[in-house]
């Protein structure tokens, strides 16, 4: 399948669900709007997509997104075993996509060096339960843990630019990718508190 | 860091996926014909490590590799020393050249004696220590062995010559602190090494230095007890070779 025809599909069919196969830091660093992050795993993760495929809508059609044709074949084979179609298939990755000319949701990676010396210019946003706080917090960072991420996005003013940081950088990584789908400018702290700890960053 | 070691039993090789734990950034290093392109995709997809090059230790006498398929199905380049007689497309990794997967290194050192070509890769997380953590020694320095110096060129000379350069190789790997793992590309019976050879697929320099019975020996005992304990050639080397210098030691689904 090509670009287009993915674009093609995505505008035509009218109800659809386009799962991205990548790792989560691909999906954070660019993807198709509108997709949905489930990287694929052997074993879990068809049972899992099948499992909510079965909760929906029943004319809802799957796509997969995808930047390696093994992948690919892997997943949509998984999901054929556990009686899920897939009714579109792409496995040319981002750069066949944006190479298209078509739009993509970004974030970009912000490392802990650059956060500290443009800490001015980003509202930080920690995404870590409050028990995880114990162990430091940037200087001016919003907590927000992950579970009221989405309740809370609607009053986060779009003017600013956003810092997502978790302890590890995985789950911001996630969150980060949420509210880019929402239009906010966005960046994952990458490696998060472990590494802004491990540099020696001040913390409050 | 991030470390899959991927084994064929059958023929005692291990090949390996490492990356940054961090960025996710990382290499492939031996990946076996007989267990197919697709395992290292998926695996690596399963380990969360996006695979940015194909490093091969030596050209490899005893197995089909995958390494050019593999590189090939990735979009990434595919290293090997700069002294390998190769006829495939690859990047030229050279002596002492650094390789860079996030936070991760692996150091490259020329340690000729298996093969002219023979590398090692010395693997260093700098987010933990500046120290050398692990070495993957090819057929340089096995787990109670050393590589066996026949079968690039099966010449006398040649052989005496690969054998006193496998001495220098070796001795070079055990100035590693002491406390570096040591994972060769081979374990248990592979033919690619002698009768001492452990089934163990992995051990330190400083276990090696004490208990590998090659290490306290001069040069020339060295060379005269490699070559007296040389075993036959494994079946087809030459023709395994010869496909392995093509780059079409195996194909996507692992057959040659």
């Amino acid at each position: 399948m090509t670009a287009e025809e993915l674009k093609a599909w995505l505008d035509d069919s009218k109800m659809h669900v386009l799962i991205d196969l990548r790792l989560g830091r691909a999906y954070t660093t660019g993807h198709v709007p509108g997709a949905l992050s489930a990287p694929y795993r052997q074993h879990g993760w068809a049972e899992m997509v099948a499992d909510w495929a079965k909760n929906q809508n029943p004319s809802v059609e799957l796509g997969l997104f995808g930047d390696n044709a093994v992948i690919i074949k892997a997943a949509s084979d998984a999901l054929q075993t556990l009686g899920v179609a897939s009714a579109a298939a792409f496995d040319g990755g981002l750069g066949a996509w944006q190479g298209a000319g078509y739009p993509v949701v970004a974030v970009r990676d912000l490392t802990v060096d650059e956060l500290a010396s443009s800490l001015g210019e980003w509202t930080v946003i920690d995404v870590r339960e409050p028990y995880e706080l114990r162990s430091g917090v940037i200087p001016g960072a919003q907590s927000i843990p992950m579970g009221s991420l989405e309740q809370h996005a609607a009053t986060l003013p779009k003017e600013r630019q956003y810092a997502l940081v978790c302890a590890s950088g995985s789950r911001s990584q996630s969150a980060a990718a949420y509210l880019a789908e929402q239009g906010y400018r966005v960046a994952n702290v990458v490696g998060g508190m472990s590494l802004w700890l491990g540099a020696g960053h001040p913390t409050e | 860091m991030i470390w899959l070691t991927m084994h064929d039993p059958n023929l005692g090789c291990s090949s390996y996926i490492i990356g940054d734990e961090v960025t996710g950034q990382g290499v492939v290093v031996d990946p076996l014909g007989a267990l197919g392109v697709e395992q290292y995709i998926l695996s690596a997809q399963d380990a969360g490590i996006e695979i940015g090059l194909v490093i091969e230790t030596h050209v490899h006498a005893d197995h089909l590799s995958c390494a050019s398929a593999l590189a090939s199905a990735l979009g990434v380049p595919h290293g090997v020393s700069a002294e390998a007689p190769v006829e495939f497309l690859h990047q030229d990794l050279h002596d002492g050249e650094n390789l860079t997967f996030g936070m991760l290194t692996l150091e490259v050192w020329f340690t000729p004696g298996h093969t002219p070509d023979s590398i090692s890769l010395i693997i260093r997380d700098l987010r933990r220590s500046t120290k050398p953590w692990a070495v993957l020694t090819g057929d340089s320095l096995f787990v109670g062995d050393v590589g066996r110096p026949d079968l690039a060129d099966a010449d006398d000379s040649a052989i005496r010559l690969a054998a006193q350069k496998q001495f220098d190789s070796v001795h070079r790997l055990l100035a590693l602190p002491d406390g570096t793992e040591v994972w060769p590309a081979h374990y248990g019976s592979s033919p690619c090494g002698g009768i001492f050879m452990n089934k163990s697929p992995h051990s330190t320099i400083g276990y090696e230095r004490e208990a590998n019975p090659f290490v306290s020996m001069d040069r020339d005992t060295f060379v005269d007890q490699t070559l007296r304990l040389l075993k036959p050639p494994p079946e087809e080397a030459q023709a395994v070779r010869q496909k392995n210098l093509a780059g079409i030691g195996a194909g996507k689904d692992g057959a040659s």
